[in-house]
């Protein structure tokens, strides 16, 4: 079975859902049209989306309820929805599941404690690519404990790691640090962290190896402050213990080893190995998995927009082939032309784009249906960004960059 | 009467992301003989060095103390970074 995987935790909205849509058609229409012919159902999936939190809605919208019907028309695709959070939120699938019993499923597999859980069947999706079986399993967060759910699905998704005898492996970036803030002490929720100090606990008692690694840059800017004890050690007195505030390098570091990397809305693209080359031939950056970085918020209302490009100019640094879409709202970065106050200390991300537009192992594409959908057009100077349309963007997804021997791409949204 | 020369940029409190970004939008606006100056770190040195000087630039750094360098880069004639 080659099969891609997407795992979606926030709000899909109808362009969304649509853009995706059209990527899956251009992938079995051009890409793989045997698959149209010998469409059975009793083979395993090619797509599967893991739907949880608000992503949830989509499966009731009168706007992406006719999309999704689409997509499951394709063949061997698959829904698999988080049935505590259909519960939780009130959702129903039966629409979708009525015509399409087979392809949406709303149960979970159950966890050691008999109860259900969408994150032990995200970690069947996360482990079963590589041969032999990955020993690690990351994910990427982005968004702050209580405020946003996903810090609660970083949590389960790693113990279900841990239930798994899978090292985990977690990043904070962004707000996603302050997953890590020491003497969280929330009245109605499970404590973040806390649960992730046990996680923690559980991995060092299976003899498991759980890091967790919080970007520098984004710690020291909410006030995490670190000092170095003279021996290399960074310590920290404000993070829980498990925590280690370092240079984001060392976090991209970890995205050139292989294994699954997931992170709220995010996805999983098997690549097709052209030809069996040698492995002793490979260089290393040929080896390191390549990621695609969706923009798809507005520019400076949020530090979305600038850490995608950050963390998407660190990946390339380091060797990772990086694409950076402009996508959806992500597209508002590059409308007219964006001047920025003297002597401010923030970036104009038009000339940031344009600075780092041609370096090694970057580029950078702006999916113009998204543009028309605003009516707005990109700003000329940035020739850099290239115009794709659905046929540009499902060969970026589904075909390997140049020179890339990687099992897999990432794809993450930003 | 001397002029006060211009002062130089420390840039040793970004992180190496950060720096070159900074660096990168520096020498896009300047011309091709004016050189980019700053003050870094040590590791901020590494970073810089290697990627800068193999891909057009003139990297010239100067030790200032234990961990402070001034690092002046220029477009070597001829290439297009």
């Amino acid at each position: 079975m080659t099969s891609h995987f997407y795992l979606l935790g926030g709000p899909i909205t109808p362009e969304r859902l649509s853009w995706i849509e059209e990527s899956l058609k251009f992938f079995f229409v051009k890409l793989n049209p045997e698959n149209l012919l010998h469409h059975t159902k009793s083979k395993g999936s090619i797509f599967t989306f893991l739907l949880t939190g608000d992503a949830l809605y989509s499966l009731q919208n009168p706007q992406t309820v006719p999309v999704w019907e689409i997509i499951l028309s394709m063949p061997s695709v698959k829904i698999i929805c988080d049935s505590k959070e259909l519960e939780l939120r009130g959702i129903s699938a039966g629409r979708l599941k009525m015509k399409n019993p087979e392809q949406v499923i709303d149960r979970n597999s159950l966890a050691l404690n008999g109860q259900p859980s969408f994150w032990k069947d995200v970690l069947k999706f996360a482990r079963q690519h590589e041969q032999p079986v990955p020993s690690t399993v990351g994910y990427l967060q982005l968004e702050s404990p209580y405020m946003h759910q996903s810090a609660h699905a970083a949590l389960q998704y790693l113990d279900a790691g841990v239930e798994a005898h899978a090292s985990v492996d977690l990043y904070a970036y962004l707000d996603g640090v302050h997953a890590g803030h020491l003497g969280q002490n929330p009245s109605e929720c499970e404590n973040i962290g806390t649960g992730l100090e046990a996680v923690n606990d559980k991995a060092q008692k299976k003899g498991l190896s759980c890091q967790m690694i919080a970007c520098g840059r984004c710690a020291a800017a909410r006030g995490y402050s670190t000092w170095d004890d003279g021996q290399g050690v960074v310590i920290s007195t404000c993070s829980i213990k498990p925590f280690r505030i370092r240079n984001l390098k060392e976090i991209i570091d970890q995205f050139e080893r292989n294994h699954v990397i997931l992170a709220k809305d995010s996805a999983y693209i098997h690549l097709k190995k052209e030809g069996q080359s040698s492995s002793t031939t490979k260089s290393e950056d040929e080896r390191k998995p390549p990621i695609t970085i969706l923009v798809t918020r507005r520019p400076y209302g949020t530090e979305m927009a600038f850490g995608a490009i950050s963390f998407a100019v660190a990946c390339a640094y380091e060797g990772i082939q990086t694409r950076v879409i402009f996508i959806e709202d992500g597209v508002y970065a590059l409308m007219g032309d964006h001047k920025l106050e003297k002597g401010t200390h923030f970036f104009n991300l038009q000339e940031v784009v344009d600075a780092v537009a041609g370096s090694k192992n970057l580029q950078f594409f702006v999916f113009q249906p998204s543009l028309t959908l605003r009516g707005i057009s990109k700003n000329r100077k940035l020739n850099a960004v290239l115009d794709i349309g659905i046929p540009e963007l499902g060969q970026l997804l589904f075909y390997p960059p140049n020179g890339v021997s990687a099992s897999h791409q990432r794809v993450i949204f930003f | 009467m001397t002029s006060e020369p211009a002062e130089i940029p420390d840039f040793s409190n970004l992180t190496c992301t950060s720096l070159m970004i900074r660096l990168k939008i520096l020498l896009k606006k300047a011309g091709p003989d004016t050189p980019v100056e700053c003050i870094v770190r040590r590791d901020q040195r590494d970073t810089i060095d290697v990627p800068f000087s193999h891909t057009g630039y003139d990297v010239k750094i100067w030790k200032m103390d234990n961990n402070r360098y001034r690092v002046s880069l220029m477009k070597k004639p001829g290439s297009d970074p």
